[in-house]
């Protein structure tokens, strides 16, 4: 199992839904137009055998036929193309994931052979545009649309997010903002099958708000037939919700009585993009939150220390106890640990049999090597948390199994 | 690997045949629009009001029928290819894990209202620590975040590594000289002025860079003799015509590869000596989470066992993960090796009278009466003996 494993299925799955969709559409279109020439050959052929039929008559179905031949092969061609362009968007994320899968794929390496220098400079910079691509992904999940188009332009991963791919959720959300609705509308048309299967209640929500919007501007009787005509497919779960919405005809605009009065507050707007967002999201990524929160919760509850909690003891490299994180990791599990990892606490380097754990007569234990520098410099050693003076003698060894 | 190249081999797939599909739709409607005109121009021959031959009324009739064959052949070759575009999804399916958050169960919360703006500050922290201020403002007036320092020395910093990463080192020259004194140590200086040298090669030719390195490189030459070397004798492939350079030298000459490491060294030896983090918190707990997520898939497919759901609730992760040398090991834990688990405040780690470290709840259940004899070497002392330490 490796990191490219648990972390990347979202990266290649969403460019291969757009994919997947695109090929849907290309199947469509040349069905169409498959049905378009036969049916033009259909009519050359009943032509042909009518007797008696002039060449002049051929001749312009004949033109036709070419003109409509042509419009296929056209359209055919435009389709397959916009296939192979989203297969290739594909192709390009896998090529990215591909250049660290080598150096990923044995996360014991550093230890077994020390990388070279140039291999541990390009994983860095891979795992930097990881982040980057973790940020631009949770912001488009959560709707800053614009940040997210700035960090992919400056980082130049345009490709290797989905920005593009959002845009027009983007747009819809816009519409939405402002009370229009036909874009949202037509996304539910458009994926309507998909939608059915995810037992999405998105159109029927937007209807309804249609409806309301009826109401407050007073058109009732409008409301009633909007109500006959969209209403009356209902399916079982939907039937309090219309009810609701037909009692509301009988109530002035301003009205104080529940449900109608929250049915007819503005807020309902905000709740339909977050609601579109959702959904729109749940059409592309299999995974419900964007990978950012779910890298960070475990990443925070690995590095979490009872020490992260004391003032004391706290590291200002370590994100689990400065803020604003330390505030997260507080509710988090604390990391497992069954074997010491000890840091001497001036040089921040490890403790181990290069780098003696020394205990000072007060019970604070420093790296060997920091305390003989310390020794050379002053002739004494200082506890750095204490400020207690000692000398080397005193100092004893500490073993740590 | 494994998982990119299965992906790949079927992606690959698909595209040839999309391709090829591609080309053989051009052609074959080509053909038939082709034939269509010939017929055209045939008919065309004679005048419009002249009857058709039987003879001609069969070619046109069969025309009709090829044409309507060759079309739906078309829309059904397309069809067909359903199977290969799905082998693609369902082979990302497999080699991928869909559902990572599984094993995070905490994860939700981030996400709800209490903790976003927490979240939310730490992006916008990092997103100005690394010198993006344009998206950090989009990013903190979309998300309406409150109380993050617009600037901070790490963003100077790692404006000086990107215009290093970009091959440009004089602004962290700037910053180096001004703390030369600090430096001596550090290989981050030679780093920037061979650089630098060979920069001033590729741009005003050799002779400058030769001038450079007289200037600058004496002053290194005791700490860095063999890379000094390697790098004057890079300079006789730096003249135009020169032909390529042997293997050695290759690594110097590529200004992008010599750029990201010297931006690197910079950071790490920038931070040291200003005793700031490397990383931002968030850069530090992402990095950390990528390393624990395959390890927690790992063991959750091991473990299907139903009690062992339990240990997602409990308080502590269900296992160790190695975080490397780079990715973790803030700091210091003492674990007791009698009991295998950490040291708390209730259970602090004691020292004997030998040296040897352990819990004191392990201590008192291996004290029997006033005696104590120590696991690891045959020295025996009183329990009260013992000292608690402090590790940190």
């Amino acid at each position: 199992m490796n990191e490219l494993k648990s972390l990347e299925h979202s990266t290649l799955k969403v460019p291969y839904e757009v994919f997947n969709k695109r090929y849907r559409n290309a199947q469509r279109v040349l069905d169409v137009e498959a049905r378009q020439v036969g049916s033009g050959a259909g009519e050359l052929d009943t032509a042909s055998r009518k007797q008696p039929v002039t060449t002049g008559e051929i001749d312009s179905l004949l033109g036709g036929m070419v003109e409509k031949l042509t419009t296929m092969k056209r359209k055919a061609s435009e389709a397959i193309t916009e296939e192979v362009q989203a297969a290739f968007v594909c192709k390009k994320r896998l090529e990215h994931l591909k250049e660290q899968a080598a150096a990923l794929a044995e996360p014991s390496a550093p230890q077994v052979k020390p990388m070279s220098y140039t291999s541990q400079t390009s994983l860095n910079q891979w795992r930097k545009v990881r982040l980057d691509r973790m940020l631009v992904d949770y912001f488009l999940r959560t709707g800053y649309y614009e940040s997210a188009n700035k960090l992919a332009d400056a980082r130049g991963l345009r490709d290797l997010t989905n920005v593009d791919i959002y845009a027009a959720a983007a747009e819809v959300e816009a519409e939405l903002k402002s009370k229009r609705t036909a874009r949202c509308l037509q996304w539910c048309a458009d994926n309507k099958s998909k939608l059915r299967k995810l037992n999405s209640n998105m159109e029927f929500k937007i209807r309804i708000q249609e409806f309301i919007e009826l109401v407050r501007e007073d058109k009732r009787l409008e409301a009633v037939r909007y109500a006959k005509k969209h209403f009356s497919t209902y399916e079982e779960d939907q039937l309090k919700d219309i009810q609701h919405c037909m009692g509301m005809l009988a109530f002035p605009k301003d009205t104080e009585v529940e449900p109608y009065r929250v049915l007819l507050c503005v807020d309902r707007w905000s709740a339909l993009v977050v609601q579109f967002r959702v959904e729109h999201a749940r059409l592309l990524h299999p995974a419900r939150l964007p990978a950012l929160p779910v890298a960070l919760q475990l990443g925070l509850a690995a590095l979490h220390t009872p020490q992260c909690a004391r003032a004391a003891s706290q590291e200002p490299a370590c994100p689990a106890c400065q803020p604003p994180l330390a505030a997260l990791a507080a509710r988090l599990p604390h990391a497992h640990v069954s074997h010491s990892r000890l840091l001497c606490r001036i040089s921040r380097d490890p403790l181990n049999e290069h780098n003696h754990p020394m205990v000072l007569p007060n019970g604070q234990v420093y790296g060997e090597k920091a305390l003989k520098e310390m020794m050379k410099e002053h002739g004494s050693i200082i506890c750095p948390k204490t400020k207690e003076v000692f000398c080397m003698k005193r100092v004893e060894k500490v073993y740590v199994m | 690997m494994d998982s990119c190249i299965g992906v790949e081999q079927d992606l690959d797939k698909a595209l040839t045949k999309f391709n090829s599909l591609n080309d053989n739709t051009n052609r074959v409607l080509q053909d038939i629009i082709d034939q269509v005109e010939d017929l055209r121009k045939e008919i065309a021959k004679q005048p419009d009001n002249t009857p058709l031959t039987p003879a001609q009324a069969m070619v046109v009739s069969d025309l009709a029928a090829s044409v309507k064959q060759t079309v739906f052949q078309m829309s059904t070759e397309h069809r067909e290819l359903h199977a290969t575009v799905s082998r693609v999804g369902k082979s990302i399916d497999r080699h991928f894990i869909a559902d990572y958050a599984s094993v995070a169960p905490k994860a939700e919360s981030f996400c709800n209202d209490a903790n976003r703006p927490i979240m939310e500050q730490a992006i916008a922290q990092h997103l100005y620590r690394q010198g993006l201020e344009d998206v950090g403002d989009t990013f903190v007036a979309e998300a309406k975040i409150t109380g993050v320092e617009r600037t901070c020395t790490f963003a100077l910093l790692q404006r000086c590594a990107a215009a290093l990463a970009e091959g440009d080192p004089s602004a962290a020259l700037h910053w180096v000289e001004r703390r030369a004194h600090e430096l001596h140590n550090s290989p981050l200086p030679f780093t920037l002025h061979r650089m630098q040298a060979l920069k001033l090669a590729r741009e005003q030719g050799v002779g400058a860079a030769i001038e450079y390195a007289r200037r600058q490189f004496p002053a290194h030459a005791a700490r860095h003799e063999r890379a000094l070397q390697a790098a004057v004798c890079a300079l006789a492939w730096c003249t135009p015509g020169a032909g390529p350079a042997p293997q050695i030298y290759q690594h110097l000459l590529d200004p992008k590869a010599l750029g990201a490491e010297a931006a690197e060294l910079f950071i790490k030896e920038s931070c040291a000596l200003l005793r700031l983090a490397p990383l931002s918190p968030l850069a530090g707990g992402v990095l950390a989470g990528a390393r624990v997520l395959p390890a927690l898939h790992d063991i959750r497919n091991k473990m299907a066992h139903p009690h062992v759901i339990a240990a997602w609730s409990d308080d502590e992760l269900p296992f160790e993960v190695d975080l490397g040398e780079d990715g973790g090991g803030y700091h210091s834990v003492f674990a007791c090796p009698i009991l295998r688990q950490q040291a708390s405040e209730q259970n602090p780690p004691m020292r004997l009278l030998c040296g040897h470290v352990i819990s004191r709840d392990a201590l008192n259940k291996l004290a029997t009466g006033a005696k104590l004899k120590c696991p690891y070497c045959p020295m025996e002392q009183a329990p009260a003996e013992a000292r608690q330490i402090y590790f940190s």
